[in-house]
């Protein structure tokens, strides 16, 4: 007793199902954007959960890939990792009824290069794919330019990639004051043709190959673009950075990478220009203020707090974009102005006035407060008379009786400040220090510096990190952070985290992922190069060595090599160092991961090229330095390998056998901090305790004893 | 476009392809998504996508206690409606499917219990209304405690149970007179093959209303419903819930489908010869009923464009019928004729010269977002200084509103009902400077108060808005008023 109609509707549909899909609509998210513009608060949560009205960040991100329709999200994750998976343990995007699939991979990938070429490795994606950074918050409509991008790839096999970029003015809020992309497109084929960051009215000129002016009739240079790093990707993409492991950041590594080889590859990226929608990525603290005010003046609509992104959220919209959740307990003679947000159990004393902020739940705000543009988060308590400005308060934070938080300033997690106390606007008070060698459980706590928090407080002051070589933008525009000389990109990528990297002894890569990447700004133009040129006497060498390696060529061929390469080059003796441990190491990491023993391998690499080591740790029998570095070269490496801590072991055991490295050698390489930087570093080398043990204790016997300890 | 289907954005068109894939919870979450996400908008819209969800649900339920399925609806649309309250046609959907479950067991009881009120015998509606229970009266005496025990199985009151205390007693008195006297399920839940009263402007003051305009003819007027009936007629035994149930959504689903033909029957009652008619916005509901009155008469209409929310699909609907090349929803191909093709002159003006125009206009069509209990409305965003300009002018203002968009919700406070949309369609995003100084709201509805309109269209024919409350009392059950009021 079907209706007519019903048939007809089902009718309908089942023609809509005729043209289904074949594959699923994949993504990748970093959750890390593998730098540091949110320190303090990254020392102790993951980024991609810093809430930004309200909502953890990650949740606009996942939202704007479910409206994409996205099917398979796979989520890239290094710093807090327990954090990031306890949390989505809980939410709804793991259940049954999410939208889509989410994967979480735990890596210890330093940069988007890194995780693409891990995923390339993994094999998980099957098609096309969106790439976006977990600190996305946009709603711009993706169906047009996934299609356009399809219909260009049926065309054309070598077009790999589609940025979406969001056409905006010159001047916008969310946009990078100190550095913007500039793209040189043709606009007849929105083909990207050039790629450059400038800094604005700064750089004079844009650096356009001679052959791009040849080949096109027409470029549009433009510089009002909104980037916020959503390309659409096809799985070529992943092979590319493969095929270029030196490429780190998606724009200056790849982009710039691809647009250079397109006369030897010619392959090809697109754009897609969109002029509605929001887009913007919450890449440091001044992109985190605008974005707040443009979400709670529902400029990203319909990614408003009213719409309660979370099940657990009650917020309404009340006049002139003031948004509450049920149970706030507001005094009576508190004055909550526009655009501010308040979240559910928080109380606010009488006399209070609140403008343009946006306070977490379960605070605690006394009497007579201020608070003018303040970023108050969760469970945060303020004493009366305070007057916090454009600042930031972390969760369970403390802030005193009548104190002064000035414009700019960052109170981390549970930081104390005492009564009456003025906070900076440069500072940013934290509990927990930088380097944490106990891992993110628990984290270090710092010694209280009474200067900043006061007498009875708790916290310190976050220096600014001298190999931080990127400016902080910080809460307010044009504050001190924007040294102006300092390499600041626009694509954060730049910088490894401050945690992996802090002190790993690997300078020459350091140097490399950071500074020596932004080829566009001019100041560094020099020193980049020379760097550039290190990096890729790097790669060279340790390519063309594990390549001989492979083939067996005798030491003597792979000396002449390096050597014709160091010369080339002009590269110094600690990079060749660091290039013969690496190679070896990865010859050897080849040989495990195919089958062969940690020993057997260790023992058909190392001893037929003991010249090689010989050379570059021998030059001087009295300086172990040489020595040291080059254990750490190779214990560095291996941290990342299989079997990482066995192939060490072995490899040391030949070294000492063969007296490439003597006893003191091995003792400073134990006893250097470098070695035991992070947990990593301390695993791996765990195992070959032992065998130092015995080599320092009994510089005779050595060979025979680990020999035991090996079994 | 075949290669785009891959990563296709949602929208109503998948989520109805994927209602028949994914399983009911994933469903829910959906919608609930879409609906948060706005990808499903409009009242039309939300309205289909919940009654084919609701169909889901009961169709995916294994039902033994009808209180079961009640509770389970009650839920499903809490978390609708609590993702978008603003799309009321949600609620209201969630509100007449419920009706049509307590209509099937009600049915069942009297069976069961007094064979002699049998669900076929549909009592004359104007005995029934006088001793309808007015909304306001029950609303607050309801609690979720009176409801518990009253629903199940024992309709019929019996005095002196244990721990009732007596405003639940009263409630199941009436909740047991109202089983009694309330008509077949079918005709209640339906009007979709029933031929709207013909009561225009002038033909509403003719004929006093001695009845309820919204009271539901005769069940047998309706051919469709015969089978149902006599089925239910021959076997006495225990109607199969479910089955009952489906059978009412799909008569929503089919009043979905055929409400702006509905209403477009009493087109040519209401537009007459040389008339200058105004509207406002791309409805579709508005664009049938003048092309129905177009094809008899001649006419003149003005279009305010309603900018800048929904300007575009104006001039779409103006220039071609507004005709989407995807097809959003299955409509047959007439309908986007646009009105100039059947000789009509459309003149499409800003919505500031609304005033201006309005001395020499006849009339003002208006289709609504959604109407509410006391007669006022929440329309487009313009609507406001559409009525006001007409009320000044004294020009009559005409609702053309599907029964599905009428909600029992009461506008306490009108600010909270008015969404704000994207302030970037009133100024440009690329304006950077002026959007970091200054705040723009851009908000997509205006309330309309009662007074200023003169008369709605339904599907079920014109009536008064202080009349409103008849027809939300006749569709909706007091006890679903407050979807949230009895925790899950």
């Amino acid at each position: 007793m079907a209706p007519k109609s019903k048939k007809g509707a089902n009718a309908q549909k089942s023609k809509g199902g005729e043209e289904e899909r074949e594959e699923p609509l994949q993504a990748v998210v970093f959750a890390d954007a593998f730098e540091t513009t949110f320190a303090p608060f990254t020392l102790e949560r993951p980024r991609c959960l810093l809430p930004l009205a309200n909502t953890p960040l990650i949740e606009y991100t996942f939202d704007f890939l479910a409206s994409a329709g996205v099917e398979e999200t796979i989520l890239y994750c290094g710093n807090h990792i327990e954090q990031v998976e306890e949390y989505f343990k809980r939410s709804k995007w793991t259940r049954d009824t999410a939208p889509f699939s989410l994967e979480i991979i735990r890596s210890n990938a330093r940069s988007v290069g890194d995780a693409m070429r891990d995923l390339d490795q993994k094999q998980l994606i099957t098609g096309d794919f969106i790439c976006v950074y977990g600190d996305v918050v946009a709603n711009v409509p993706m169906e047009a330019a996934i299609a356009a991008h399809r219909t260009r790839r049926e065309k054309d096999k070598k077009s790999i990639m589609t940025m979406v970029l969001r056409e905006a003015g010159d001047f916008h809020r969310t946009k990078s004051q100190n550095i913007r992309p500039a793209f040189v497109i043709d606009p007849a084929s929105e083909r990207c043709v050039h790629y450059e960051q400038v800094r604005p009215r700064q750089t004079p000129r844009l650096d356009i190959a001679e052959e791009v002016l040849k080949d096109h009739v027409e470029v549009e240079v433009r510089e009002d673009l909104i980037d916020c790093g959503i390309d659409i990707c096809t799985p070529e993409v992943l092979a590319q950075y493969t095929d270029n492991f030196d490429w780190q950041a998606p724009r200056r590594g790849f982009l710039y990478g691809v647009l250079k080889d397109f006369e030897t590859m010619q392959l090809s990226v697109h754009t897609h220009i969109t002029s509605e929608g929001y887009a913007a990525r919450v890449k440091n603290l001044q992109a985190y203020d605008a974005v707040t005010r443009d979400v709670i003046s529902r400029w990203a609509y319909p990614l408003c707090p009213d719409v309660n992104m979370l099940s657990d959220q009650t917020y309404q919209l009340q006049k002139g974009n003031v948004y509450k959740e049920d149970g706030v307990v507001l005094a009576r003679s508190s004055v909550v102005n526009r655009k501010s947000m308040l979240g559910k159990a928080t109380s606010v004393g009488g006399g209070t006035v609140i403008t343009e902020s946006v306070i977490g739940r379960r605070c605690v705000i006394g009497k007579r407060v201020k608070l003018s543009g303040a970023y108050i988060w969760d469970d945060a308590r303020i004493g009366d008379d305070t007057v916090i400005e454009r600042a930031i308060v972390a969760n369970e934070a403390g802030v005193g009786k009548r104190c002064h938080i000035k414009p700019g300033a960052l109170i981390s997690y549970g930081v104390r400040v005492a009564d009456g106390t003025s906070v900076m606007g440069s500072s940013r008070v934290t509990k927990s220090k930088r380097r944490r060698s106990s891992g993110p459980n628990e984290p270090v706590k710092a010694t209280t510096d009474p200067k900043i928090v006061g007498e009875g407080g708790e916290g310190y002051e976050l220096a600014v990190d001298e190999d931080e070589d990127e400016t902080l933008e910080s809460l307010v525009p044009g504050d001190i952070y924007n040294t102006a000389d300092a390499a600041f990109s626009d694509d954060s990528i730049s910088t490894l985290d401050s945690e992996d990297e802090e002190d790993s002894l690997d300078e020459d890569a350091k140097r490399r992922s950071s500074r020596s990447e932004s080829f566009a700004s001019i100041n560094s133009d020099e020193s980049g190069d020379t760097r550039r040129r290190a990096a890729d006497f790097h790669h060279e060498a340790t390519a063309s060595i594990v390549d001989a390696l492979q083939k067996n060529e005798d030491a003597d061929t792979i000396q002449l090599e390096l050597q014709a390469l160091k010369l080339s080059s002009n590269a110094e003796d600690k990079q060749v160092r660091r290039t013969v441990a690496v190679s070896l190491m990865k010859r050897i990491a080849g040989l495990v991961e195919s089958g062969t023993s940690p020993k057997d391998a260790v023992s058909k690499v190392v001893p037929p090229n003991k010249l090689l080591i010989q050379r570059c740790v021998g030059t001087d029998k009295e300086e172990y330095s040489e020595q040291v570095e080059f254990l750490l070269y190779m214990q560095t490496d291996l941290v990342h390998r299989q079997q990482g801590d066995k192939i060490l072991l072995f490899a040391c055991n030949v070294l000492a056998h063969d007296d490439l490295v003597e006893a003191e050698g091995f003792e400073q390489w134990w006893e250097d901090p470098r070695s035991s930087a992070s947990e990593e570093l301390q695993d791996v080398r765990r195992e070959t305790k032992q065998l130092v043990d015995v080599l320092v204790g009994d510089d005779e016997d050595e060979d025979d004893e680990e020999d035991e300890d090996s079994e | 476009m075949p290669a785009a289907t891959v990563g296709q954005t949602p929208s109503l068109t998948t989520f109805l392809k994927s209602l028949k894939t994914s399983s009911v919870e994933s469903s829910i979450e959906l919608l609930a998504s879409l609906l948060k996400r706005r990808q499903i908008k409009n009242s039309r819209q939300c309205a289909l996508a919940t009654a084919q969800l609701l169909r889901r649900v009961v169709g995916a339920e294994r039902i033994k206690d009808p209180q079961k399925l009640i509770d389970r609806i009650r839920d499903v649309g809490r978390r609708l409606v609590a993702a978008q309250p603003r799309e009321m046609a949600v609620g209201n959907i969630v509100r007449r499917v419920l009706g049509v479950v307590r209509e099937v067991v009600e049915e069942q009881l009297g069976d069961d219990g007094s064979g002699s009120s049998g669900p076929s015998t549909p009592t004359s509606p104007t005995s029934r209304a006088p001793k309808r229970p007015m909304i306001s009266h029950t609303f607050s005496s309801f609690t979720p405690l009176s409801h518990g025990a009253a629903m199940p199985y024992d309709m019929h009151p019996r005095p002196g149970t244990p721990g009732s205390s007596s405003p639940s007693g009263v409630d199941r008195l009436a909740d047991a007179t109202a089983a009694a006297r309330r008509p077949g399920l079918a005709t209640s839940a339906s009007y979709a093959s029933i031929a709207p009263t013909n009561a225009s402007l002038l033909s509403f003051l003719e004929h006093p209303l001695g009845r309820s305009p919204g009271a539901t003819p005769p069940a047998t007027s309706s051919p469709r419903m015969t089978p149902v009936q006599s089925s239910m007629e021959l076997n006495k035994e225990k109607i199969d819930i479910k089955a009952e149930v489906i059978d009412g959504i799909k008569d929503l689903l089919d009043e979905l489908e055929v409400v702006d033909s509905q209403i477009a029957e009493s087109a040519l009652d209401h537009i007459h010869s040389n008339e200058t008619i105004l509207t406002h916005t791309s409805s579709q509901t508005v664009q049938k009923f003048l092309a129905t009155a177009a094809r008899k008469r001649k006419f003149t209409v003005i279009h305010a464009e309603a900018y800048p929310n929904d300007h575009e699909a104006t001039h779409a609907t103006i220039l071609n019928g507004g005709k989407k090349s995807t097809g959003d929803d299955d409509e047959v191909d007439d309908r986007w004729k646009p009105l100039t093709a059947l000789g009509i002159t459309v003149i499409m003006i800003p919505d500031t010269a609304v005033f201006a125009l309005m001395s020499r206009i006849n009339k003002v069509i208006l289709a609504p977002h959604t109407v509410l209990a006391n007669g006022s409305l929440l329309a487009a965003a313009g609507a406001s200084t559409i009525a006001l300009a007409a009320q000044a002018h004294r020009v009559p203002v005409v609702v053309l509103s599907g029964v599905y968009k009428l909600s029992p919700v009461y506008p306490f406070d009108t600010q909270e009902l008015i969404e704000y949309g994207d302030p970037g369609k009133v100024v440009p995003f690329e304006e950077g400077e002026f959007m970091d100084k200054v705040d723009v709201v851009n908000p997509v509805y205006d309330w309309v108060d009662a007074e200023l309109v003169s008369l709605y269209v339904t599907n079920l024919g014109g009536c008064a808005p202080s009349f409103l409350y008849r027809i939300v009392a006749d569709h909706y059950r007091m006890e679903d008023v407050d979807l949230g009021a009895k925790s899950g």
